[in-house]
C-alpha cells in the first residue's frame, strides 16, 4: 500500500522537473487532457473558495477595535493592539502551557488507546459480541460535554466517587483524594475523560482501515505459525499505518484545540490554574467582553501556528518515508 | 519544493484580493439597512388599524417560544389591537446572537437584548420612543413617570422600556428570595430557638450541633459549605459584604454619607471573613468540597439533609427546597438568617426597591407601524391587564375578601402554581421582558402575588408556623431589617462599557479572587496573614482606583438625577 | 520434527487461548465503563427531578416517572423538528459523502497535475476559522439566511472526510485503474465503478461521520433560522427546553414562575439535570441506530482481499 504512494510520487517528481518551465502551456494542456478530473474537482474548489476563503476577510478585524454595529469600515484601526493584549496578559503563558500539555495528553492518548481498541476489536472472534462491544463503545460519544463531566466530577467525589471507593479498597490510598481540587492532578483527569468519551468513536476508521488489509497475509502469517501479537505487529498495525500517519498529521495541525468544554465545566477555583486554556480565555476577555477582534486574532494566531506543526509534520513524515498529506 | 511554495503564495494572494473586495460589500449592505429602514418609522399614521399583524419579538433570555394570542391575555390584547407576537428567546450565547443581528442589520422588530443593551443602543437599533409614547402610550407613560428621567439618554430619547417602575407603595417580599445565610432548621430547634445575629454566633451554633452529631441519616455531616462554582463564584465573593450590612450592590459598597463607591474585596469584612473560614476548616468544620463543586453537587450536598449551614441566594436553590420539602422532614429544610459580621451592625440583606435602567425592551429600525406595538404595549400595561398577569383571574386563581384584599385558598394556590395553567393564561410570558409594574395596585393590593402577605401566609404549613411563632414573627422575612433608602441602588446597573478598562478590571479582579480565596481559606492558619497580603498585593496592582473612581460617578450622577452615566 | 512442530502449533494455540481470554475480559470490562454512562443517562431520565437533585443515582432510577419525557415532548415541537432533521442528515450526507468522495479521488490520483494544489487547498481551511460575523455576512449575501440549504451548503464537504477517503482510495491496487484504463474508463466511471464501490468500509465510516454531525448540529439554527419554527431541528429544540429548565433553576430571571413552583409545592418540575438526561436518549437512540446498521459494510471490505490477489 505505501509502495504504491512512493513510488508513483517518485514518479511525478521526474515529470514535473522536464515540463514545469512551459508554465501556462503546460497548465492548458494538462488542463485538456485531464479536464473529468478537473470536473470532478473545480466545482468542489469553487465552493471552497465561496464558503472558506471568502469570509477570510473578516480577519481584518483583527486589527481593528471592531463593533458589529460599525462594521469593518467604521471599525476603529488599531494595529496589533489585540494580538498584544493576548501576547502581553500575565496569564498568557500559563495558558499556553496548559494548552499544549492538554493538547498532547489527549493527542498521544487519543491514538493509542483508538488504535488499541480497535485492533483488539478485530481480533474478537464472535462477530455478535464484536459489534454489540463495538456499538456500546462509542455511545459515550453522543453524551454530552455537560453530562459526561456530572459523572466523572461524581466518580471523582470524595464522598462516594467510585475511583476513591476503588483506590481505598485495594489500599492504594488510606484517605480519598479530592482529584478535582489539585490543580496537577487536571491534565491527566481531561486525558482520561476525554478517552472515555471519544475512544469508541475515534476507533471506527481504524476498524474501517483493517478491513481494507490483505486477508491472504493473515492466512500466510498463520501458516508461518505467527502468534496473534505477532500478527498484530507485523501486518494490523503495519496495515493501518498509512492511515495513522495522515490522522497523527492532520491532529497535530490542531496542537491548540485542546478541548474547551471539557475543561471549562471540570474547572473550579482551586485548579484553575491548570484549568484555563487558550478558548477559556477567549471566552473570557473575547466573547464575553463582545470583543471579536481579539477572537478573530487568537484565531489567526492558532492558524499560523498550526501551518507550522501541520506543515512541520509533513515534512517530517515525508523525510522518514512515511505516508504524508500532501 | 518550489511548487509548494508558489502555490501557497498564489492562494495568499487569491485570499487577499477577496479580502480586500468583499470588506467593502459588507459594510455597505449594512449600512443601508439601517439607515433607509429608520426614515421610514416616523410616519406617524393617524388612524390606527386594527388589521391582524404578527411581529417578531425577540428576548435575549430563555423561555418558552410562543404566539401571544396562544394565551388568554395575549387573546384579549389582539381583540383589542389586532397585534400578534411570535415570541423569541435565547437559546445560545447573547452576544453571538446580537453580535451576527447587529453586523447583519436585520432585527426582529422587538428585541430585549439582556445584558447586550449596549450594543443595541451602540447600532441605533431602537427607534426613539418619545413621540410614539405620547401619541399612543399615555398609561405608559403615566406608569413609568417617575423614571422616566431614568431612561432618557442624553440625546433627549427614551429607546427601550425597562420593567417594572414601582408604583404606590413598595411591598417588601414576605419570604428570603435573596441573599442570606441559611441554617438547618433543627439546628434551631435543638438549641431552643436562640436569637443569631453575628457570624461568630451563627458558626459557634453549627459547631455545637455538628459535634453532637457528627452524622446525619448515616451520612457524614457537613457543617458549612458554599456555591463557588463559576458564574455563581459571586455567591462567594459577595458575602463579606452583606455582612458588614450592605445590600448586594455589586462588587463595591457605597458609603450612606458620603456615597464613595469602594471595592471590599481586600476589605477588613473580607479578611475576617475568610478567617472564619480558614479556622473553620482548621478545626474540621468546612466542606473539603466547597470549591470543587459544580451547581449540581451543591443541590445534591444541600439536598441530602446533611448540611447544617451556607451562604447562598434564595433562587439559587429552588429544587434542593423543592426536594427538601418533598423528603418530609421539615427540620432539615432551612431558615434564613440576617448575620452580620459583629454586633452593631444593621443587616441590609433585603433589596431596596431597585429599578434596573440599562435592560428593557426597545422597538427596533426593522418594525413596521411601530405605533401598533406601543399601544399593545399601552393596553398590557394598565392595572387590569397587569392584575390579570400576575394574579390571574379572580375567583379562579385568587380570591378578594370584603376589604378588598386579594389571597389565594390552598386550592388557588396550587392552580396559580401549575405552569401549563401560567402559560396558557399568558402569565409566563408577559410577567417578564414586557412593559409591566411593581409596587402596589392602586387598591393597595401587591402588584406581584408573592408579595402580597396573605398568599405567603396560605402557602405556610403547620411547620413552617412552628419557627415562625418561636421567633415571633409573621413571615420568614420578618427576621431581617427593612431596607434603607438607597437612590442610586443598584450600583451594579451601571452603564459598563463592554471591553472598558472597568469591565476589565471586573474580569481581571474575579479571576484573582477566584484563585486566591480558596488559598487563603484552606492555608495553614499560620500561613493565613502570608496568603492574604499575597493577595492583596496582587488586587492592588490592578487598575482599583478607576474601577472605584467610575462607581463613585455613576452614583454620584444618579443622585443628580442622570441614570445613564457612562 | 513432526514433534516440534505439534509442540509449536499445541503453544500457540495456548497463546490464541489466553489472548482470546484476556482480550474478551477487557471487553467486557470496557462494555461496562462504555455503558454505564449510558445507563446513567437512562436512569435520570426516568426519574423524578426533585429526587434526582439529592444525587446518587447510578443504573436504576430511584422514584420512576415518565414525566421528564412528557415535558420534553410537549415542550419540543418534536415532530416537526424530527422531520427537518431527517431530512438534513439524509441530504446533507448524501450530498456531503458524494461531494468528499469525488474530491477525494481526484486528489488519490497520482497523475492529476492540480493534486497537490487541491490537497493543500483544502487542508489549509481545516486550520483556518473565519469567525461567527464575518461568515453570517457571506451567508447573509448569498441569501441563505432563513433557508433550509444553510444546513447543506457551507457544510457540504468535510476536509477530514477527503483526506481520510483519499487514503483509502490510495491504498487501492493501482493495476485495477490501469486495466480499467486499458479497457477505455474515463475518470468518472473509475470512480463510480471501482473507486467507490471498492472503499465501502470508509463511505460508510464518513456517512456516520457526517450524519451525526449533521444531526447534532444545532449552532446553525441558532444563527440563521432560529426565527422560523418550520426549519427548527431536533437538536434544537431539545437545546430550547434545556436553556429553560437551566434558566428556571439558574438565574435570577423568571424568579416569578420559578417561585409559584416551589410555592405551591407542585411534584411536576423538571431541572437541567433530568431534562438534559431525557434529551440525551431522545436525541442520541435514533442516531446510534444508524451505526449497527453500517457495520455490515465494515465486513463487506473484506472482499478486497479477493479482488486485490
Amino acid at each position: 500500500m505505501g509502495d504504491a504512494v512512493n513510488v508513483t510520487g517518485s514518479v511525478k517528481k521526474k515529470t514535473k522537473k522536464k515540463r514545469q518551465p512551459k508554465g501556462i502551456k503546460y497548465f492548458l494542456k494538462k488542463s485538456k487532457s485531464q479536464k473529468e478530473l478537473l470536473l470532478m474537482s473545480v466545482p468542489f474548489l469553487i465552493w471552497l473558495f465561496i464558503f472558506k476563503y471568502l469570509p477570510l476577510s473578516g480577519w481584518l478585524m483583527a486589527f481593528q477595535d471592531y463593533k458589529p454595529a460599525r462594521g469593518f469600515q467604521e471599525s476603529e484601526f488599531v494595529g496589533f493592539d489585540q494580538f498584544t493584549f493576548l501576547f502581553q496578559d500575565q496569564r498568557f503563558l500559563e495558558v499556553m502551557r496548559n494548552t499544549l500539555a492538554m493538547s498532547m495528553i489527549n493527542l498521544v492518548l487519543g491514538f493509542v488507546m483508538a488504535i488499541t481498541l480497535a485492533v483488539l476489536l478485530n481480533e474478537l472472534r464472535q462477530v455478535g459480541f464484536k459489534r454489540i462491544v463495538q456499538t456500546i463503545s462509542y455511545m459515550p460519544h453522543f453524551l454530552s460535554w455537560v453530562v459526561v463531566a456530572g459523572l466523572v466530577s461524581s466518580a471523582l467525589s470524595v464522598d462516594d466517587g467510585i475511583i476513591n471507593i476503588m483506590l481505598m479498597n485495594l489500599g492504594i490510598i488510606d484517605t480519598p483524594i479530592m482529584f478535582l481540587g489539585v490543580g496537577e492532578y487536571f491534565w491527566g483527569i481531561i486525558g482520561a475523560s476525554d478517552v472515555w468519551k471519544t475512544v469508541g468513536w475515534n476507533s471506527i476508521i481504524y476498524l474501517a482501515a483493517i478491513t481494507m488489509i490483505d486477508q491472504e497475509q493473515y492466512e500466510a502469517a498463520e501458516i508461518d505459525g505467527a502468534t496473534r501479537l505477532q500478527r498484530i505487529l507485523y501486518i494490523t498495525l503495519p496495515g493501518i499505518k498509512p492511515v495513522v500517519v495522515i490522522l497523527m498529521i492532520m491532529n497535530i495541525g490542531y496542537i491548540l484545540e485542546s478541548g474547551f468544554e471539557a475543561q471549562y465545566l471540570l474547572m473550579n477555583p482551586m485548579n484553575m490554574g491548570y484549568a484555563e486554556n487558550l478558548d477559556i480565555f477567549v471566552l473570557r476577555y473575547g466573547i464575553r467582553q463582545a470583543n471579536f477582534s481579539l477572537a478573530t486574532a487568537a484565531g489567526m494566531f492558532k492558524t499560523v501556528i498550526s501551518f507550522i506543526f501541520l506543515f512541520g509534520a509533513n515534512k517530517i513524515a515525508q523525510k522518514l518515508g512515511e505516508a504524508r498529506l500532501f | 519544493m518550489f511548487k509548494k511554495k508558489s502555490l501557497l503564495l498564489l492562494i495568499f494572494v487569491s485570499l487577499f484580493m477577496f479580502l480586500v473586495a468583499c470588506g467593502g460589500d459588507d459594510d455597505a449592505s449594512s449600512g443601508t439597512d439601517n439607515g433607509s429602514d429608520s426614515s421610514s418609522d416616523d410616519s406617524g399614521s393617524e388612524d390606527m388599524s386594527n388589521d391582524p399583524i404578527t411581529y417578531h419579538y425577540f428576548v435575549g433570555a430563555s423561555g418558552d417560544d410562543i404566539h401571544t394570542n396562544e394565551t388568554t391575555i395575549g387573546g384579549m390584547l389582539e381583540d383589542e389591537t389586532g397585534v400578534n407576537f411570535q415570541m423569541e428567546y435565547l437559546v445560545g450565547d447573547l452576544m453571538e446572537k446580537l453580535g451576527v443581528m447587529v453586523a447583519g442589520g436585520q432585527y426582529p422588530d422587538v428585541v430585549v437584548p439582556d445584558h447586550g443593551i449596549e450594543m443595541m443602543m451602540d447600532a441605533e437599533a431602537f427607534i426613539p420612543l418619545n413621540d410614539l409614547l405620547e401619541e399612543h402610550g399615555q398609561n405608559i407613560l403615566a406608569m413609568y413617570s417617575d423614571y422616566l428621567d431614568r431612561i432618557t439618554m442624553p440625546d433627549g430619547n427614551i429607546y427601550y422600556l425597562p420593567f417594572g417602575p414601582t408604583i404606590n407603595e413598595y411591598v417588601p417580599n414576605p419570604n428570603i428570595d435573596q441573599g442570606a445565610f441559611w441554617i438547618q432548621r433543627g439546628v434551631l430547634k435543638d438549641a431552643g430557638f436562640p436569637e443569631i445575629n453575628t457570624l461568630d454566633e451563627y458558626l459557634a451554633l453549627i459547631k455545637d450541633y455538628a459535634d453532637e452529631n457528627p452524622e446525619i441519616d448515616g451520612m457524614n455531616t457537613v457543617p458549612f459549605t458554599g456555591l463557588t462554582y463559576d458564574t455563581s463564584f459571586f455567591t462567594f465573593s459577595n458575602t463579606p459584604n452583606h455582612l458588614a450590612g450592605y445590600p448586594n450592590d455589586g462588587s463595591v459598597q457605597i458609603d450612606m454619607d458620603t456615597h464613595e463607591a469602594s471595592v471590599y474585596a481586600d476589605s477588613d469584612a473580607t479578611k475576617a471573613y475568610l478567617k472564619a473560614l480558614n479556622e473553620l476548616n482548621n478545626d474540621g468544620y468546612l466542606d473539603q468540597e466547597m470549591f470543587v463543586m459544580n451547581n449540581d453537587d451543591f443541590l445534591a450536598k444541600i439536598s441530602s439533609g446533611r448540611v447544617l449551614g451556607f451562604f447562598g441566594y434564595g433562587w439559587q436553590w429552588g429544587t434542593a427546597r423543592t426536594s427538601l420539602e418533598e423528603a418530609g422532614n421539615p427540620d432539615q429544610e432551612f431558615m434564613a438568617l440576617p448575620v452580620v459580621l459583629e454586633e452593631g451592625i444593621k443587616d441590609q440583606y433585603l433589596d431596596p426597591p431597585s429599578f434596573t435602567q440599562n435592560r428593557g425592551a426597545g422597538i427596533t429600525v426593522s418594525a413596521e407601524n411601530p405605533e401598533r406595538i406601543i399601544q399593545y404595549w399601552d393596553e398590557l400595561i394598565q392595572e387590569d391587564m397587569q392584575k390579570l398577569v400576575m394574579w390571574g383571574e379572580e375567583g379562579v386563581h385568587y380570591s378578594v375578601d370584603e376589604d378588598g384584599r386579594f389571597y389565594r385558598t390552598a386550592e388557588q394556590v396550587e392552580l396559580s402554581a401549575d405552569q401549563d395553567v401560567r402559560k396558557d393564561l399568558g402569565m409566563t410570558v408577559f410577567e417578564w421582558n414586557w412593559p409591566r409594574l411593581n409596587g402596589s395596585f392602586s387598591d393597595g393590593n401587591a402588584v406581584e402575588s408573592r408579595r402580597q402577605p396573605e398568599v405567603a401566609k396560605e402557602t405556610y404549613r403547620d411547620s413552617d408556623r412552628e419557627y415562625l411563632e418561636a421567633y415571633n414573627i409573621d413571615t420568614f422575612s420578618g427576621l431581617f431589617s427593612q431596607p434603607e433608602e438607597r437612590p442610586w441602588y443598584p450600583a451594579w446597573s451601571a452603564n459598563v462599557e463592554q471591553g472598558s478598562d472597568v469591565a476589565l478590571f471586573a474580569t481581571r479582579a474575579e479571576e484573582l479572587q477566584k484563585r486566591y480565596y480558596p488559598q487563603i481559606v484552606l492555608s495553614d492558619p499560620a500561613s493565613f496573614d502570608a496568603e492574604w497580603d499575597k493577595f492583596v498585593n496582587e488586587y492592588r496592582s490592578l487598575d482599583v482606583d478607576t474601577y472605584e473612581e467610575f462607581f463613585t460617578n455613576t452614583v454620584e450622577a444618579r443622585l443628580d438625577g442622570d441614570w445613564q452615566y457612562r | 520434527m513432526n514433534l516440534l512442530n505439534r509442540l509449536k502449533g499445541k503453544r500457540r494455540s495456548i497463546d490464541d487461548l489466553i489472548f482470546d481470554t484476556v482480550n474478551v475480559l477487557i471487553m467486557i470490562l470496557l462494555v461496562v465503563v462504555m455503558l454505564y454512562p449510558m445507563l446513567n443517562t437512562l436512569a435520570i431520565s426516568l426519574n423524578a427531578s426533585t429526587d434526582t437533585v439529592r444525587g446518587g443515582i447510578r443504573i436504576l432510577p430511584r422514584v420512576f416517572t415518565w414525566y421528564n419525557y412528557e415535558h420534553v415532548f410537549t415542550e419540543a415541537q418534536i415532530l416537526r423538528a424530527g422531520i427537518t432533521s431527517v431530512l438534513r442528515t439524509v441530504i446533507g450526507t448524501g450530498l456531503g459523502v458524494m461531494a468528499s468522495a469525488m474530491v477525494a479521488y481526484t486528489i488519490s490520483r497520482p497523475h492529476f497535475f492540480l493534486k497537490k494544489f487541491v490537497t493543500i487547498a483544502f487542508v489549509m481551511t481545516m486550520y483556518m476559522n473565519a469567525g461567527l460575523i464575518p461568515t453570517y455576512l457571506l451567508h447573509r449575501d448569498l441569501n441563505l439566511i432563513g433557508s433550509f440549504w444553510v444546513y447543506i451548503f457551507p457544510t457540504l464537504i468535510g476536509v477530514f472526510n477527503i483526506i481520510v477517503i483519499r487514503s483509502f482510495i490510495e491504498g487501492l491496487p493501482e493495476t485495477l485503474f490501469e486495466s480499467a484504463r486499458m479497457d477505455g474508463a474515463g475518470e468518472f466511471t473509475q470512480f463510480f465503478k471501482i473507486a467507490l464501490p471498492l472503499s465501502l468500509p470508509v463511505i460508510a465510516t464518513v456517512s456516520l461521520f457526517v450524519a451525526v454531525g449533521q444531526w447534532n448540529q444545532w449552532f446553525d439554527v441558532f444563527i440563521y433560522n432560529s426565527s422560523i419554527p418550520e426549519l427548527s431541528t431536533l437538536q434544537y429544540e431539545l437545546m430550547k427546553v434545556l436553556s429553560n429548565a437551566n434558566a428556571a433553576f439558574g438565574s435570577g430571571a423568571g424568579a416569578e414562575s420559578q417561585f409559584a413552583a416551589s410555592q405551591g409545592g407542585v411534584v411536576d418540575v423538571v431541572t437541567p439535570q433530568s431534562v438534559r438526561a431525557a434529551m440525551t436518549v431522545v436525541v442520541s437512540v435514533p442516531i446510534i441506530m444508524v451505526y449497527p446498521f453500517l457495520q455490515k459494510y465494515f465486513v463487506k471490505g473484506l472482499t478486497i482481499g479477493g479482488v486485490k490477489g
